[in-house]
């Protein structure tokens, strides 16, 4: 037959959880709501790092919305999670040892040879 | 250069599809009654160069992209005239290579703990201790790379911090060799092939991982980068280590895949002459190195001549026994005797398959023996073990319900939605194999 | 038992499968359900992986954020926040689908599942249609990406030549009208000559609205009469018995004659050449008078010493009266903008200053002329080029551009091609490229106060091209995947214990979207 409205939505024999519509539908308007506040949001100036740190909390819970529901990671087995985890901490890992590098450069001068910069970084000023 | 590219990016996702395979296999294909811990420990290594496969891998492959990218459509991310970072391409290239040389060296080290533990006839000392050193080692690799910068402009800070954590990347590998060590002690050592083979893994990684732990000196390290003594150092543990375990892997697999048996003479003289010849290339390299020749140079001053002629002998030596070992390999499967199931007496689950195996591995259920237990396998004739404990369809522990579904009947069953009724899966016997009590069977000693 | 498997099932839209179950289920799995927790570790392994094959993009953005956030509050400004918000609405939507897609397979509703599909595929071709028409807008108002970002030539088709912007762009030629004898437009990309941007006509980077232009040819005055050297500030004067009265701030006087009567309020250099002048002066910096030196070979004729009063109250330098030398004296002070100057030949034609001038030059000529390094004159010929003349005040007194030979470049890109690796040619006044949308009062004054460009800009756009592009393919990879999905779902392949296919595709849909979420506020909305 066609598509049964009446179907069991924890059938025994279902494999892995169904998401009910509700779910979806509020997890999906849910994030278009929260995609107007970020828009919206960066009208307003606070700073700018405080948009900033604004826009990545509200994407930070967007994107925990669609990971728990949309990917049902919530019902799902914790060791998917731990995939995923891990994932995040090998790619913050990286963002975190290479800025701390960086951040220890100095301000980076491009060198052009007919104007180098002052003593003491380019050629004594006194000959 | 876009071919050399496309062939990395392509060798980098067929090596994550690995990964993700060998991951998703030990999680979900173990026979029930083999939990975790009753993994050989083999297994356990393969699962932890898995999980560096999966998280390492990718970031090969944008880094590679990028590089064409930046090649053939400037955008400058790597080029400082437009306002890129080189020191940035490092990064992203060794972030994917330091975790690469231990998906290298990890699955050697798998192989020699079970090299190790069947030809000492012991149970391997420290189980969990070398399986949590696997996985650690993998996850601890992830947070070293920048010590292969030191000298490329990375800042001060940042090449302290990597040269502490260098550290403790070591330990893991050394808690390894100790636990080695320990099961050869009071073994009951047959010093075959592969054995020999292990045997060299056991001293030449150590030298290889020292070396590696005197480079992750920072202070050392900006006299030693770019010398001999970094060469040397990574020939010890990919030629020295991995090669010489896979050497040792293919010998102890050889009969099992084949069914032939190679000639046991003359591979462990090459093993020997690989061991020598292995010693006599590379470890005037870490003199020469100390004492200032530069790698990748064609010329040389005349002080470091004695070396180079020692290291060109030692190539010839180990060049030789690397050649006879292959031939030798390949000879044995027109001239090799036929092998038996369980030529070394080994207690992992393959030496119940037949030789060579067939279609999935085993034409009637394994049975499950507790791990790394020699004490029923009794060497029959020579080269040939078996198992005193009779094998029944009712293993120690729970019956294997993966194993069962495999039977040697045509395999057109889908499993159903309904469990599968155990009793009901036919085995054939199969005639060559030898039912588990026979009259050759000796008395239990 | 065995033989059930090999009956193909139809397109059939059953439910729960009672006793016989989905031919796709593999048989070195123990069931449906292990093959699907097996796919699923799989997909979740996979997406793991796409997590790491983006973060050395965002370590990219971090750093260049993290230490050019000028960069950053400038570039943005280019891209159109509509579009990305569209298109960030249109993957959340799609997302659902493709959640409820796998709903569908799950409970068996086939019709709902081809729906979910194909809609989640209509979004995703509706996100690719809008990245085509961003990155087409890019093309046009050519803001690309690395080497080929020029911020003079620059975004949103303002023109920024027209303004005193300073843009470490590309090097430019600059375009010469011969007829009108007037730059036209164009740039130098010199960054070490001295120059002095208020004083007038000296070129500076981007800046050609203020050149200015002079010939050598000054006028000549025979007969009496009163001269404003506001206008022309060198003259010549030749005759006898003439009046000739100077007001304004001269430059370069040359009288020549005899008992002529010169009042000049104020002059650099002053010639006089005869015999018997009345010259009053209120402030020179030097004047030479003398008699007309003999010709060759002739004894010198006798003469009346010309008399020349400086009122020295006025002047501040000391007036020298130099000797009877009929050279010209060039100023021998040292030009400190000669660096990277290469000299041209006179193209004057030989050239007596005390002589009349019989042939009026055919063509603009010049003394001494220098030319900046950015066009080097290869030989006298058509002209192609501009040349600033800085600071030769013996002859001229101020700056003057004069045209001379340039080489010209084999061929002049398009003015829209924006891979042309030449020398780009502008013209001012005149929009490069006509900007695909009109900008608003508001947005120029805005793009006027930002300035121009930081250095190294076109960074932010090599990022942004990277993250987005790369997003962009794994959206490409999606639709193929949904595309096939949809094949298979019209077939009837996927039941309720076979829809794995469906849930590990919309987790991969999943993960795209959760990556544009972040590349969203990242690139679009930065403030």
């Amino acid at each position: 037959m066609a598509s049964t409205e009446h179907h069991d939505d924890h059938d025994e024999n279902q494999l892995g959880h169904v998401a009910s519509i509700k779910v979806l539908v509020g997890t999906g308007g849910t994030l278009l709501v929260l995609t107007l506040v970020t828009v919206l949001a960066t009208r307003i100036d606070f700073g700018a790092n405080i948009n900033l740190g604004i826009a990545m909390a509200i994407a930070v819970l967007k994107a925990t919305l669609v990971i728990l529901f949309f990917m049902h990671l919530k019902y799902d087995k914790l060791f998917h999670a731990v995939v995923f985890v891990s994932a995040i901490l090998a790619a913050s890992l990286f963002v975190g040892f290479t800025l701390m590098d960086t951040s220890q450069y100095d301000q980076t001068n491009i060198w052009n040879p007919d104007k180098p910069p002052a003593a003491p970084i380019g050629p004594r000023a006194t000959q | 250069m876009l071919l050399a590219v496309s062939g990395v990016f392509l060798l980098g996702f067929s090596s994550i599809f690995t990964g993700l395979n060998f991951l998703t296999t030990i999680h979900k294909f173990r026979p029930q009654g083999m939990g975790w811990f009753q993994l050989p420990l083999n297994v356990w290594a393969i699962y932890a160069t898995a999980i560096m496969q999966v998280l390492a891998t990718p970031v090969l492959g944008i880094t590679v992209l990028l590089l064409a990218v930046e090649r053939f459509a400037h955008i400058g991310i790597f080029d400082p005239t437009l306002g890129g970072d080189p020191v940035l391409f490092q990064h992203f290239f060794w972030f994917y290579s330091h975790p690469a040389v231990y998906i290298m060296i990890i699955p050697g080290m798998g192989v020699v703990s079970e090299l190790v533990t069947t030809f000492a006839r012991k149970p391997i000392f420290g189980y969990r201790f070398i399986a949590y050193s696997s996985v650690s080692l993998a996850l601890l690799s992830f947070l070293v790379w920048g010590h292969h910068m030191f000298v490329s402009g990375q800042s001060r800070l940042a090449n302290m911090v990597f040269s502490a954590l260098t550290f403790t990347v070591g330990i893991p590998s050394a808690i390894k060799v100790f636990n080695w060590v320990a099961t050869l002690y009071k073994g009951d050592i047959r010093l075959k092939t592969p054995m020999l083979y292990a045997l060299s893994f056991l001293l030449l990684f150590t030298i290889g991982g020292l070396t590696g732990l005197f480079l992750g000196i920072l202070a050392v390290d900006v006299h030693l980068h770019d010398t001999y003594f970094v060469v040397a150092h990574f020939h010890y543990v990919m030629m020295g280590s991995t090669l010489v375990a896979f050497l040792g892997a293919l010998h102890y697999w050889w009969p099992k895949f084949t069914g032939k048996m190679f000639n046991e003479s003359i591979g462990r003289v090459c093993a020997t002459g690989v061991f020598f010849g292995f010693n006599m290339t590379f470890l005037p390299q870490f003199v020469m190195g100390a004492r200032g020749m530069p790698r990748r140079y064609w010329d040389y001053d005349p002080q470091y001549t004695i070396f180079h002629q020692l290291s060109t002998i030692g190539a010839f030596v180990l060049g030789i026994s690397m050649f006879v070992t292959v031939v030798s390999l390949v000879a044995s499967l027109w001239t090799g005797k036929r092998a038996p199931r369980n030529p070394w007496g080994g207690s992992s689950l393959e030496w119940q398959a037949p030789t060579p195996p067939p279609l999935y591995n085993f034409e009637k259920p394994p049975v499950l023996h507790e791990l790394y237990n020699y004490d029923d396998l009794v060497e029959v004739e020579e080269d040939v073990w078996e198992r005193q404990t009779p094998g029944t369809d009712e293993p120690v522990a729970k019956s294997p319900a993966h194993a069962e579904t495999v039977v040697a009947t045509p395999p057109t069953v889908p499993p159903t939605l309904q469990p599968t009724d155990v009793k009901k899966t036919a085995t054939a016997a199969d005639p060559a194999d030898a039912k588990a009590p026979d009259d050759k069977k000796p008395e239990k000693p | 038992m065995s033989s059930e498997a090999h009956e193909p099932h139809g397109a059939d839209d059953h439910g729960h499968g009672h006793g016989h179950g989905s031919r796709f289920i593999q048989h070195h799995y123990d069931d449906a359900k292990h093959q699907f927790d097996s796919g699923k570790l799989g997909i979740w392994l996979f997406l793991a992986q796409e997590v790491l094959f983006f973060s050395a993009l965002f370590v990219a953005y971090v750093l260049y954020r993290n230490h050019h956030p000028e960069i950053y509050s400038y570039a943005h400004k280019w891209l159109q926040v509509k579009f990305g918000a569209i298109n960030t609405a249109v993957l959340i939507f799609s997302s659902l689908t493709a959640a409820w897609a796998v709903r569908a397979a799950q409970l068996a509703q086939p019709k709902r599942l081809i729906l979910c599909l194909a809609t989640t595929i209509a979004c995703a071709l509706t996100f690719l249609g809008i990245k085509y028409i961003e990155y087409s807008h890019k093309y046009h108002e050519q803001i690309l990406f690395g080497r080929y970002f020029d911020p003079c030539v620059s975004p949103g088709g303002v023109e920024l030549l027209t303004r005193s912007n300073e843009c470490a762009g590309t090097k430019t030629t600059v375009d010469f009208d011969e007829k009108g004898g007037t730059v036209k437009s164009g740039c130098f990309a010199e960054a070490d000559l001295d120059r002095d941007r208020d004083k007038p006509g000296v070129q500076a980077e981007c800046k050609v609205d203020e050149v200015h232009l002079e010939f050598y040819t000054p006028p000549t005055f025979k007969t009496s009469t009163n001269h404003d050297c506001t206008k022309v500030p060198i003259a010549n004067f030749v005759g006898n018995n003439g009046t000739y009265t100077l007001t304004g701030l001269c430059e370069s006087i040359i009288v020549k004659g005899d008992k002529n009567t010169v009042t000049i309020a104020s002059v650099k250099h002053l010639q006089v050449q005869g015999s018997d002048n009345h010259v009053a002066v209120k402030a020179a910096d030097l004047v030479e008078a003398g008699p007309v030196p003999p010709k060759e070979g002739e004894k010198p004729a006798p003469s009346t010493p010309n008399t020349i009063t400086v009122d020295k109250a006025v002047s501040v330098d000391k007036p020298k009266i130099g000797a009877t030398d009929s050279e010209v004296n060039a100023d021998e002070a040292e030009h400190p903008r000669e660096v990277n100057r290469v000299a041209i030949p006179n193209q004057c034609p030989e050239e007596n200053p005390f002589e009349e001038h019989k042939v009026e030059p055919k063509k603009p000529c010049w003394r001494v002329a220098y030319q900046p390094q950015v066009c080097k004159a290869d030989k006298v010929g058509p002209k192609y080029g501009i040349i600033v003349e800085y600071d030769d005040t013996s002859e001229r007194g101020r700056e003057i551009a004069i045209a001379a030979d340039c080489k010209k470049p084999d061929k002049a890109p398009d003015p829209g091609d924006v891979l042309a690796d030449k020398e780009q040619r502008l013209v001012l006044g005149q929009k490069l490229i006509a900007p695909t949308r009109e900008l608003t009062t508001e947005q120029e004054h805005e793009l006027e106060a930002a300035g121009p460009p930081p250095e190294h800009t076109n960074m932010f756009f090599s990022i942004y091209f990277a993250m987005t592009g790369l997003h962009g393919i794994h959206v490409l990879f999606g639709v193929g995947v949904f595309t096939w999905l949809l094949i298979r779902a019209i077939k009837g392949h996927f039941t309720p214990d076979y829809f794995g296919p469906v849930d590990y595709a919309a987790l991969y849909w999943h993960i795209v979207d959760l990556i544009w979420i972040f590349l969203f506020p990242l690139l679009y909305l930065i403030h």
